[in-house]
């Protein structure tokens, strides 16, 4: 924002400016905790928003859940018998994934930075571990590099046991088999008192190992997302699948290299710890597989015009040097 | 510190859930006493695993003779182990039935399968013996199964998914069949025999199509079962009504069958309408309703342990003082009196014990319903004249073990407990000696 | 030695040092040959006039703390209670003290700057540092540690790496700062703490946020003030309290506002608007912008550390809890670093691009000081990626003797003549 503009400020932009220095922490707090509500416990209110949801709107979470995550009808669906798997029927398995490419294109990877509930509950653990003055865990460079493909590999089961179950190879009790390790399903139900699933199962081997693999992680979850932001994120087959089919979303996030300095700040706000962000300035769509836009960076650039979400195209907000000011100040307030 | 804040939080959170083993050493010894009680092993001896078709079908029609003639014997005596569960026996309606001539599988459900037609042909020798499933009498019901042939419930369904139906599974609209039965106990009562005199008349009540039903086509030439299609989602209603003149009285029996068809996926508003739709048929002479429970969703299953309650209806309207029969999948039956809204309840007894290892945490149960009243109506039938009517009606559903049995809250909590405790303290140790070059240097937060 | 001066000052001849008559010419030349000063800029000229001419000694709270480069975290120095001043000198009469110790063709301002300290009763009168850091830069600055604590001063060396885009490098910075703020808190007996450094930060961003705003209004054409000013202001930032400086620049903020709103013009509306870039224009070594100036063009941005290096890259903080924020500073001042000390310069042409594009520039003057390597092996890349855009640049390699005075006003003149005349033909 020059001075030399101020003097003609359209509507528009008088809306923009307003947009764009915004309290961008809060906003999203709430954003979040609103979404929390509606997908924790909409089934209360009647919200019912369909089974092909790209985020951890956990299935399991009977009585409020405002909808269900996309991998638990997809693992089921995938888990047919081999004829029932390879007849017309399955066109039902098109259908559902196209229901769930058309949500998931609206917010792209927006959904994981400002709706899933899981990771939501993430954001709020690192919130309690900073007000305990707990430092955070970063990966090094060499860590991440290996940790990222994690989620391929996950996906990757999370389709191939499935059809492993349904050509009768594998137990049963192994489907749906990314559901019974998700975290989600053991600590969403909770939020509605249903402890029901936060069990170890004795009735097979195979059910045993899979529900007790699935407190495991839980545990793994709840000490890992207190020292490490976002830190099953990063092992998210949902993120993954998204990653996949992320070209044609409407929103973006895009970066201006010519404007960015590579300061860093982006970087250093980033929960998932993007490298990219800060040092690549020649791509142009800059969201990567960990992404959870979250637009974090985009509320600390303070370069105007670097760092930017559009949506159709259209800049709904972006990065200026007052907005940042404004956060910055606010922050710096004691 | 906060290691110990969030593991105070799960202790509280153990402290806080009720808590469910394996089962005990004395259930498993409950369920031995039962399995002697009953006279014999339930499953029974398994043909040979290298069987051919052939000899595993001699096997089972020799099995099932074998069983049959065993209970033909202690008559009644299944009824009797459960203390407080008085077994009561109708000995009227049961004298009147076997009186009749023994006639061979019916033209009417003349099946197709082999195994189970002839297995059950064999197992009810012409004299009518056999125990109340063969006595060719006992109550009418609706099962969705055939009698089994004698080795465990069928595994009906293929529950998958544990009754979730993830939507799309099939081409076509699902197709529902149901076996017209009769016996008290669920997994003995054999094929319903027609009855010249008493034919069944079938009334099937859809989502979306009247409210009063409409006749079911009779069953194809050469299949035994009632099969209907379901196109829409919703509660499926069949009744067979048969009316019997017997000396004075009017035996009026209506079995009646209710299917939930729902799929995940399928068109919302027919879901919302079939589940709030009634499911009373005002023309029934008599009817049982599955009460809903209080919680109940599309994709329901009782669970054993769970109190189900029952309503009793005479068209439509409340039936004070039928007497009321469940019976278990095992055969402990439980009678209890309608009260002034037709209503009685009863708690699903666990009656599913078996060796650990053959466990399934799926399987099926089924239980029975049976209403009987007696009213001192005066008409006449066939242009016969009656004095007395008496009313019967049966449902029949399916129940599963309850989570509690095999899931443990206490190892799960154990579990995640253990690595948060473990990787706590992982993280604690490497943080506090960290020697990574370059973090060697740490900035007190401490003021 | 001679002192030839700029201008001859028609000034009384009081008895003045030969450091402080330098400094009183280039002021007089800067506060009385150019016409429309802003008002508000007479804070900063009697700032000068009372430290560089009249002596008068500097105040400051806790442990004076030297620097002798932009990349001392000052946050992290006023967090502990010290007070920090740039040591980086303009003056002459300095660089010939600090000659003894450096070779012939070497750095002015690095000369200028041991001269300083060499000398008995410097000037500006900062009094004696509790503590200079010198951070590992640039050879010069790197080989005059030893000789800086030869004269009696205690010398931090802040290691600094010369690669800037590893991961290797971002986290040896780190370290490196993680250390100075152990040595701060040894020579302050401070504690850092979430408190104090979160102040400090907050501090700093104001002063930088007042920057941006006055860089800001730089961008409107015609000129609303000339650049030798904004030198002046930031190098006023070198050793001014801070908090008198946010305001003063505040106010010349308000100034601005006015006069965009007025109309003003600072310079002729097709004066060539010039970006410079290269060695750091320190008071009184203003040489080459008053020239340009003096030759009808106007600075209307730089890229130097004496300016807008030092003052626009702003810090950001996820975690207001110190491993976050120390972090955070040391990325910031390692990460958007344009000097040429580094491997790669990239990041230095897109800046340069990036300001000649949002700043409407019509040239480039690159200034090099004899003796500063990488910035001499640095212009012809420059100079390429500024033509490519066709964006013109001179590049000048001088030192602050005023010996080549004639010659540059001569070729400032003819650079500045091209650009009108290719402008006409543009338009």
């Amino acid at each position: 924002m020059t001075p030399s503009k101020s003097a003609c400020i359209t509507p528009l932009q008088a809306v923009r400016d307003a947009v764009n220095q915004v309290d961008f922490n809060r906003f999203r707090f709430w954003f979040q905790a609103i979404g929390f509500v509606l997908f924790v416990y909409g089934g209360y209110l009647a919200i019912d928003l369909g089974s092909r949801l790209p985020f951890f709107s956990c299935g399991y979470n009977q009585e409020g859940r405002g909808g269900v995550c996309y991998l638990l009808p997809l693992q089921h669906q995938l888990g047919r018998s081999w004829p029932t798997l390879f007849s017309a029927a399955s066109l039902a398995i098109l259908t559902g994934f196209l229901v769930f490419a058309a949500w998931f294109i609206v917010l792209n990877k927006g959904w994981c930075g400002f709706i899933c509930p899981l990771g939501t509950l993430q954001d709020w653990i690192t919130a309690l571990r900073r007000r305990l003055g707990i430092r955070y865990a970063r990966y090094s460079q060499g860590q991440f590099a290996q940790l990222t493909r994690i989620k391929y590999i996950l996906l990757a089961l999370t389709i191939l046991i499935p059809l492993g179950i349904g050509g009768g190879w594998f137990s049963r009790d192994m489907s749906p088999p990314f559901c019974l390790i998700c975290p989600a399903r053991m600590i969403l139900p909770i939020f509605t008192g249903d402890f029901s699933q936060f069990t170890i199962d004795f009735s097979s081997k195979t059910a045993m190992f899979m529900t007790a693999l699935g407190m495991a992680v839980t545990g793994l979850f709840l000490i890992g997302s207190f020292v490490k932001k976002r830190f099953f994120c990063f092992f998210c087959p949902m993120s993954a699948l998204h990653y996949l089919i992320s070209r044609p979303a409407l929103l973006k996030l895009k970066k201006d290299g010519d404007k960015c300095t590579r300061c860093g700040d982006c970087y250093r706000v980033c929960d998932m710890e993007i490298k990219e962000i800060a040092d690549d300035i020649k791509t142009t769509d800059i969201m990567t597989d960990d992404c959870t836009l979250c637009l974090k960076c985009v509320a600390s650039c303070p370069e105007p015009g670097a760092l930017k979400a559009t949506f159709v195209g259209i800049p709904i907000f972006e990065s200026t040097e007052a907005g940042f000011i404004k956060r910055m100040t606010r922050e710096h307030a004691p | 510190m906060k290691k110990a804040g969030s593991a105070l939080a799960l202790f509280a959170l153990l402290a806080a859930t009720n808590i469910s083993a394996q089962p005990t050493e004395e259930q498993r010894a409950q369920w031995r006493a039962m399995r002697e009680a009953r006279g014999g092993e339930p499953a029974g001896p398994r043909p040979p695993e290298g069987a051919t078709q052939e000899e595993k079908r001699v096997f089972y029609q020799k099995r099932a003779a074998e069983r049959a003639q065993a209970e033909a014997v202690p008559a009644g005596s299944e009824h009797s182990a459960h203390a407080g569960q008085a077994p009561t026996e109708r000995k009227a309606e049961g004298s009147g039935k076997t009186g009749k001539p023994a006639v061979a599988p019916t033209p009417t459900f003349a099946g197709t399968a082999p195994e189970q037609t002839r297995g059950g042909g064999a197992a009810r020798p012409g004299g009518g013996a056999g125990g109340m499933g063969a006595r060719g009498g006992g109550a009418l019901w609706l099962s969705d199964s055939p009698p089994s042939r004698g080795d465990g419930p069928p595994r009906a369904g293929m529950g998958a998914m544990g009754g979730m139906n993830m939507g799309g599974e099939r081409s076509g609209p699902p197709v529902k069949r149901l076996w017209l039965r009769a016996g008290t106990d669920p997994q003995k009562s054999g094929f319903a025999r027609e009855d010249a005199e008493a034919p069944a008349e079938t009334l099937l009540v859809r989502p979306q199509g009247s409210l009063a039903g409409e006749p079911l086509p009779p069953p194809e030439e050469g299949r035994k079962n009632l099969s209907f299609e379901m196109p829409v989602q919703g509660y499926y209603r069949l009744y067979v009504t048969t009316r019997k003149l017997q000396g004075d009285t009017l035996n009026v029996a209506v079995a009646k069958a209710e299917v939930s068809n729902f799929s995940h996926g399928g068109d919302e508003e027919e879901r919302s309408q079939a589940l709030v739709a009634p499911r009373v048929l005002e023309s029934a002479p008599i009817e049982i309703v599955r009460e809903k429970l209080p919680n109940e969703k599309m994709f329901f299953q009782l669970k054993s342990g769970e109190h189900q309650a029952f309503v009793v209806l005479q068209k439509g309207l409340p039936l004070q003082g039928a007497r009321v029969r469940f019976v278990s999948h095992e055969g402990w039956t439980k009678e209890a009196v309608s009260d002034g809204q037709g209503r009685t309840s009863f708690q699903v007894v666990r009656d599913y014990f078996p060796p650990w290892d053959d466990f399934r945490k799926r399987f099926k149960a089924t239980y029975l319903v049976i209403a009987e009243a007696n009213a001192a109506e005066a008409g006449r039938h066939k242009d016969q004249p009656y004095g007395s009517v008496r009313y019967q009606a049966t449902l029949a559903g399916s129940y599963y073990p309850s989570p509690d049995d095999y899931r443990s809250h206490a190892w799960g909590l154990g579990v995640s407990l253990l690595i948060v405790i473990l990787c706590g303290i992982a993280v604690y140790l490497y943080r506090r000696r960290r020697t990574r070059p370059f973090r060697e240097v740490r900035l007190d937060d401490a003021e | 030695m001679t002192t030839i001066p700029i201008h001859p000052a028609g000034k009384p001849a009081y008895n003045l040092s030969r450091q402080a008559r330098e400094a009183e010419i280039v002021l007089d030349h800067i506060t009385d040959d150019f016409d429309g000063n802003p008002a508000a800029m007479q804070y900063f000229y009697d700032l000068f006039r009372r430290v560089y001419i009249q002596g008068e000694a500097l105040a400051h709270e806790g442990k004076l703390i030297g620097t002798t480069c932009i990349q001392a975290p000052d946050e992290l120095i006023y967090a502990m209670g010290g007070t920090p001043v740039r040591l980086c000198n303009g003056s002459y009469h300095y660089d010939q003290i600090g000659a003894d110790f450096m070779p012939a063709k070497s750095c002015s301002l690095v000369k200028a700057t041991l001269g300083m300290l060499h000398a008995d009763n410097p000037i500006p009168r900062i009094g004696k540092p509790d503590l200079i850091v010198n951070p590992t830069t640039c050879d010069q600055k790197k080989k005059a540690s030893a000789m800086i604590e030869d004269m009696g001063y205690a010398v931090y060396d802040l290691e600094m790496p010369n690669v800037k885009d590893s991961e290797e490098a971002r986290l040896y910075w780190q370290r490196s700062v993680r250390q100075f703020a152990q040595k701060l808190r040894q020579v302050t007996g401070r504690k850092l703490t979430k408190k104090n450094l979160k102040a400090a930060m907050a501090r700093t961003s104001r002063a930088q946020a007042a920057f941006r705003t006055l860089h800001n209004f730089r961008k409107a054409s015609p000129a609303l003030m000339l650049g030798k000013d904004v030198f002046l202001v930031t190098n006023a930032f070198f050793f001014d309290d801070i908090e008198r400086w946010i305001a003063a620049v505040e106010k010349l903020n308000a100034e601005l506002a006015q006069r965009q709103a007025d109309g003003y013009q600072a310079a002729q509306r097709r004066a060539p608007r010039i970006l410079f870039t290269g060695s750091p224009p320190v008071f009184p070594n203003l040489k080459l912008p008053l020239l340009i100036e003096e030759a009808g063009g106007v600075v209307v941005a730089d890229e130097t550390c004496s300016a807008n290096r030092m003052l626009y890259d702003m810090t950001a903080v996820d975690e207001w809890l110190l491993h976050d924020m120390v972090d955070g500073l040391a990325d910031k001042y390692l990460k958007p670093c344009t000097c040429p000390i580094f491997t790669r310069n990239d990041d230095r042409r897109r800046r340069l691009l990036e300001l000649a594009a949002s700043f409407g520039v019509d040239g480039v003057v690159y200034q090099a000081f004899a003796g500063c390597q990488v910035y001499e092996m640095e212009q012809k890349s420059v100079a390429a990626a500024l033509n490519a855009k066709g964006i013109a640049m001179l590049y000048i390699e001088t030192d602050y003797s005023p010996d080549d005075h004639g010659q540059l006003t001569t070729r400032i003149e003819a650079f500045l003549e091209s650009i009108k005349t290719r402008k006409r033909k543009r338009a």
